[in-house]
């Protein structure tokens, strides 16, 4: 097992978490073995947070758009600040995971409420058995809405089949792994369900009772029989380890180990837990090649920026959502191209290089700019102002200019800085004067120290992670 | 995905110097040396709107005529006297207003029918294979558009030509411009924002790790090096050009208003990529499927008019496509699941106009209920290569890995009879039929053919034959025991969309 080390910690830490502050990295530390760090705190049970309001429990009603609307807001930074306070606890990644593969949309499925029962599933399985989170999935309000669930009919109708088709393609098997007509056959079993308020409602009038063959097994199925049998599929458990290898290694699967994984998950009965704790530990994870080649997702650069800067305690406004420090967080997102609850289409974001285009890179320069200089490139104010003089001074070297870039460059950087790009810094720093002479209290410090910040975000290398 | 496999694979093997430009250099290069956008091309550009979720052919192009379309689709079918009427037995969505004056004024060639063999019903594996003009089995991890931009610009991805090679508006880039050493494509929502972002970007030629990590940082360095190259040139166009029309306030009119103003302020570009997103519609498709129709057909017309007053329409092709048609009949839930073939539209002043293509049959539909296709995709890729950009018959058989049959969308252009037809199938022998038939028939490459018999009224009655075929002669018996007597066709199809036809007789 890869020992336990500021190199190792660092590498795990920005991969499990949305970044993460110098103290979780300290913490992190204490901690006596990657072993010991990785079950008993990465992957602890924690208790499931309060809601981000009483209208959860309200029954969904129509045509309430700007009511929704800003439960959506308060919802989504009710979120992006359990990642922020998230600590050393790789919960709320799993949670996104989750997200990511049993898509839904929210311009889709309309009620918050719905969205916000979706998650807790997706919180109370974060570690737990995806068997049964796949079950409870299929029959979960916002999937029946989104995947057209909803009202579809098998008894003397056509069924809808696109949840069937989804299912077997995104959420278990991969493409090519089933039949036009296994897709059909599922979507019988699949119907008979409405939503009724904030409840999934059965009617087994509406299932026709014929017998069904799917993926070579005969019966008059149940859903959660239809679900066991995806599960049984060969490809199922390699569909599984690889999407969770590429979401945390970023690159593709190395098939070999990706068989050491499928062992792992089928003797453990799909449970995350012990697949998490394998692949978590595992010289693959920890390899030299694979270090800092993952790109930041744009949920991961915006929290992880705020951990850096130690932007720890921004205002959720419940009662007026827009007025919340979180707003320019959510309007980035959109234009980062992840917005949480609206991903593109529902095979989710597929990640890496495909966060990257000539647009998006550039408004992640534009982020990481505005949060030095307080403002929007379009001039209005934000929440976040880095006060880069008192910020600075919390690292021993300030004064330093040389230990200086050392140290920081260690923080904002997955991947070593070459002595180039340190001197590229190192000048911006010190803007023709000499590293002697320079300290935080000399004048024009606070707008060269901004300069340098922003520098260093606009690097490519501020993207890996 | 295995798209970055490969990249990185091959960014290992070439050591990482193909990266090796710096943001000030670029704009020095003497790029015009190596460019010859302009004179392949002659200026002609290609706008494409791809149409994201699969888009329902049939309520697009409505067979009005076709008991069976209103039998398949009892709750959202469009009647007969709302749909615009185009001809005896067809009429276009009540929605497109725009496009049937465009129609009308012989500047829409609807293409009927068009998919491919053994079709895929996966939003993303069909959406792949039409931007990479791959064949349905087949996994490539580059888009067309791509190959011929490589091919226009040898040079790259050494020295980036002076101004974009292809421009997507949006976020997202589309594999469509995804070549082999990377990315063709400038992607941006605005001009002037994408400007202001990028100013204060710089590059350095600093050598990246030789790891995977270094990798990833090369193609994120391509990227900003491609954007810082472009984005004054782009403002700098967008600045001088114009609209002469106000643009529908949508997503996809806003889009079209900066393609039009960036042709109109003379950028080079040949091709735009714009997208409009919801044609999933699996439930309660009649709203839906309306309003979207709305935006393309108002968007598009007010388009064509644009650069028509700008003077601009010779050289502007429009296409619109989606990953597949629909199912013909409708679910349970009042919408359309995944389909197969469906109409595409070619538009501009330099087409022809009118229908190409046999109305969607009906009847004869494959094992999944789906209409089976009449044209290749690639056929008209081949023909907007060839007819629009001027492209060199190799060329575009090395864009689209062989050659496929041009149909005549274009003005001047008339459908060849093909002399050089990759397959063949002789008469039948013997004939008149008695009982047993024989089929000769060859095929000069590897493809999928299908031998298909036909009676009178143009239905197909038996599929002899519906396979791969690697190259070679092939000989099929048939018997014809149970065909009452009478006159039938035999025709042989390949995936090329060559095609054969002739006739037998079974007289018994």
């Amino acid at each position: 097992m890869p020992i336990w080390n500021i190199a190792t910690a660092k590498h795990l830490l920005s991969r499990t978490l949305f970044g993460y502050t110098r103290k979780d990295l300290e913490y992190a530390l204490t901690f006596s073995s990657l072993a010991d760090f990785v079950d008993q705190e990465l992957l602890k049970e924690i208790d499931i947070p309060a809601p981000p309001g009483t209208w959860i429990t309200e029954n969904p009603i129509v045509d309430n758009g700007t009511i929704d609307g800003q439960r959506y807001r308060a919802f989504n930074y009710w979120w992006y600040d359990l990642m922020l306070k998230e600590k050393t606890s790789m919960r709320e990644k799993m949670v996104l995971l989750l997200h990511n593969h049993f898509t839904s949309q929210r311009s889709d499925v309309n009620y918050p409420q719905h969205m916000y029962n979706q998650q807790k599933l997706f919180r109370k399985y974060a570690f737990g058995n995806l068997r049964q989170l796949t079950k409870e999935i299929t029959i979960d309000p916002a999937m029946l809405i989104y995947l057209n669930g909803r009202g579809s009919r098998s008894k003397n109708a056509v069924p809808n089949e696109n949840y069937a088709r989804e299912v077997m393609e995104l959420f278990t098997l991969g493409v090519g792994n089933y039949t036009e007509n296994d897709i059909k056959e599922a979507a019988k079993t699949f119907a008979g369900w409405t939503v009724n308020g904030l409840e999934a409602k059965f009617d087994a009038n509406r299932v026709s009772t014929d017998a069904k063959t799917i993926l070579g097994k005969t019966g008059n199925f149940t859903y959660s029989q239809t679900i066991d049998i995806l599960f049984d599929q060969p490809a199922c458990a390699p569909f599984i380890c690889k999407k969770i290898y590429k979401e945390f290694i970023g690159i593709d699967p190395n098939e070999n180990f990706v068989n050491k994984m499928v062992k792992v998950l089928k003797d453990n009965d799909f449970n995350l837990k012990p697949l998490l704790s394998f692949f978590l530990k595992s010289d693959e994870f920890f390899s030299t090649e694979l270090i800092g080649a993952k790109i930041k997702s744009p949920t991961e650069l915006m929290i992880g920026t705020l951990k850096i800067f130690d932007f720890m305690n921004p205002v959720i406004n419940y009662e007026d959502v827009a007025k919340s420090d979180y707003a320019y967080i959510y309007d980035s997102s959109k234009t980062l191209q992840q917005q949480l609850f609206e991903p593109p289409n529902v095979a989710g974001w597929p990640g890496q290089r495909d966060w990257i285009s000539s647009t998006t890179f550039a408004y992640r320069n534009g982020f990481s700019d505005s949060i030095i200089n307080g403002k929007k490139l379009t001039g209005g104010k934000i929440a976040f102002f880095l006060k880069a003089l008192d910020y600075s001074r919390t690292f021993d070297s300030s004064e330093n200019a040389v230990k200086f870039i050392d140290e920081i460059s260690a923080v904002f950087f997955q991947i070593p800085l070459s002595e180039i790009k340190k001197k590229i810094l190192l000048d911006t720093l010190l803007e023709g004067t000499i590293a002697q002479n320079y300290s935080t209290y000399v004048p024009m410090a606070e707008i060269r120290l901004q300069k340098l910040y922003k520098t260093m975000m606009r690097l490519p290398e501020y993207q890996l992670s | 995905m295995k798209r970055h496999e490969f990249l990185r694979q091959l960014g290992l093997i070439s050591g990482g110097t193909m990266f090796s430009m710096g943001g000030i250099q670029l704009n020095a290069m003497p790029t015009n040396l190596f460019n010859k956008n302009l004179e392949a091309t002659n200026g002609k550009i290609l706008v494409i709107i791809q149409l994201q979720g699969g888009n329902d052919g049939l309520n697009t192009v409505i067979p009005i005529e076709d008991s069976k379309y209103y039998t398949a689709r009892k709750t959202i079918n469009i009647k007969k006297e709302e749909t615009l009427k185009i001809n005896n037995t067809l009429g276009l969505h009540p929605s497109l207003v725009g496009l049937k004056s465009l129609y009308d004024n012989d500047k829409i060639s609807i293409v009927q029918n068009v998919g491919y063999a053994q079709p895929d019903r996966s939003h993303f594996r069909s959406t792949d294979i039409w931007l990479s003009a791959s064949d349905s089995k087949q996994q490539i991890y580059e888009g067309w558009v791509a190959r011929y931009l490589e091919n226009q610009n040898p040079s790259y991805p050494g020295i980036l030509p002076t101004e974009p090679m292809a421009i997507q508006l949006g976020s997202v880039e589309s594999m469509l411009l995804q070549g082999k050493f990377g990315s063709l494509g400038t992607v941006f929502e605005d001009p002037n924002l994408f400007y202001q972002l990028i100013s204060g970007s710089k590059l350095d030629n600093d050598p990246p790790p030789n790891t995977i990590a270094g990798e990833e940082l090369k193609f994120l360095r391509q990227v900003a090096a491609a954007s810082i190259q472009y984005s004054e040139a782009i403002k700098t166009r967008a600045d001088k050009g114009k609209n002469s029309l106000t643009y529908p306030n949508t997503n996809l009119g806003r889009q079209l208003s900066i393609v039009s103003k960036l042709i109109s302020g003379g950028l080079t570009t040949p091709v735009y990529l714009t997208t409009i997103n919801g044609f999933d519609t699996h439930a309660n498709q009649l709203t839906q499927h309306a309003s979207l129709l709305k935006q393309v057909s108002d968007a598009v017309s007010i388009f064509q008019q644009d650069i028509e007053a700008l003077g601009l329409a010779e050289n502007v092709t429009l296409m619109t496509f989606s990953e597949f048609g629909r199912r013909v009949n409708e679910n349970g839930t009042t919408g359309t699941d995944h389909g197969t073939a469906a109409p595409l539209f070619v538009i501009g002043k330099s087409v022809k106009g009118g229908i190409l293509g046999k109305n969607p049959n009906l009847t004869t539909l494959d094992s999944s209920g789906d209409i089976i296709h009449e044209f290749d995709f690639r056929q008209i890729y081949s023909t907007i290569l060839s007819n629009h950009f001027g492209s060199k018959k190799e060329e575009v058989q090395n864009i689209l890995f062989r050659d496929f049959t041009k149909l005549a969308i274009f003005k001047g252009t008339t459908v060849v009879e093909s002399n050089n037809s990759t397959i063949d199938i002789a008469q039948n022998y013997p004939n008149p039929v008695f009982f047993d038939t024989k089929f000769n028939y060859f095929t000069t490459q590897n493809q999928h053919l299908r031998l298909s018999l036909i009676d009178l009224r143009g239905k197909e009655i038996a599929r002899i034959k519906n396979e791969m075929h690697t190259a070679g002669a092939y000989s099929v018996t048939y018997s014809a025991v149970d065909l009452p007597n009478g006159i039938y066709a035999y025709s042989l199809q390949a995936e090329n969309g060559d095609v054969k036809t002739l006739r037998m007789v079974v007289a018994k």
